[in-house]
């Protein structure tokens, strides 16, 4: 475990009977977010498994200042798009996974 | 104003980095082996839905004074810019209509008198402001996946 607060802020969670816990990367156009990038971080990608894809898009959104409302963000797992309602679990996503990010500015 | 081929290729290796780890991350195939002062360029490989694949060329002169000119090529680079190129969704002059290319100002032949190059920076509409080559590069990612067939 790091320093940080997981984003689930189950940090205990990954031992004895809480709820499974996966930690992975997202790769966005401003930076990795990791368990140990970027510095400063204040949510780190550990989650339980039952979070939705929604959840960690929003929390990537903030660690990097995606704030704008009008653009379109997407989670993908190289080709394929994460749907933000399903879960975590849904896709199988495992420990180290790597993700991305796809930010879309606005039409001109 | 200008700027020194030089220093336009200190910034975008600069940058490049960050557009290569989302690139390499997305499945996106991008080629700058040939990138020098001399050759302020790089390719990027794109899919849409249906797995048809798209490249463009990203022209860097003078960046980033002056957003780069990004269009649709072939493969070796021997076509430029036709309608058969583009996916489709783009604005059909053909162009890629945002303030971080070049082609889109009216001042280089595109649609948009309405702004100046030096303001690339600013968002499109509403939308997150596209001031770095690996927003860029997730811009064009996002909307060419979206779409499905060619322009024509």
């Amino acid at each position: 475990m790091n320093d940080h607060t997981s984003s689930s802020g189950i940090a205990d969670a990954s031992h004895g009977h809480g709820p499974h816990v996966v930690h992975f990367k997202v790769q966005t156009p401003r930076g990795l977010w990791s368990l140990d990038e970027p510095k400063d971080a204040t949510k780190r990608p550990e989650y339980p498994v039952s979070i939705k894809i929604e959840q960690v898009i929003s929390d990537v959104r903030s660690v990097f200042g995606f704030v704008e409302q009008d653009s379109k963000y997407t989670l993908l797992r190289g080709r394929e798009v994460l749907d933000p309602q399903r879960t975590l679990a849904s896709y199988d996503i495992e420990n180290g996974t790597l993700l991305v990010l796809s930010v879309q500015g606005g039409n001109a | 104003m200008s700027v020194a081929a030089d220093v336009s290729l200190a910034a975008i290796k600069k940058e490049l980095a960050a557009a290569a780890e989302y690139a390499a991350a997305a499945c996106l195939e991008l080629s700058a082996d040939s990138l020098g002062e001399q050759n302020l360029r790089f390719l990027l490989r794109f899919e849409n839905q249906g797995g048809e694949l798209f490249y463009t060329e990203f022209e860097c002169t003078e960046y980033p004074l002056y957003p780069p000119t990004v269009e649709f090529v072939s493969e070796d680079r021997s076509e430029k810019g036709t309608k058969r190129l583009y996916p489709q969704g783009f604005h059909t002059t053909p162009c890629i209509c945002m303030r971080y290319n070049r082609k889109a100002y009216a001042e280089r032949g595109g649609p948009h008198g309405d702004w100046r190059l030096l303001d690339w920076r600013l968002p499109s509409g509403n939308g997150i402001a596209i001031d770095s080559l690996a927003l860029m590069v997730s811009d064009l990612h996002s909307k060419i996946r979206q779409s499905s067939g060619r322009m024509s």
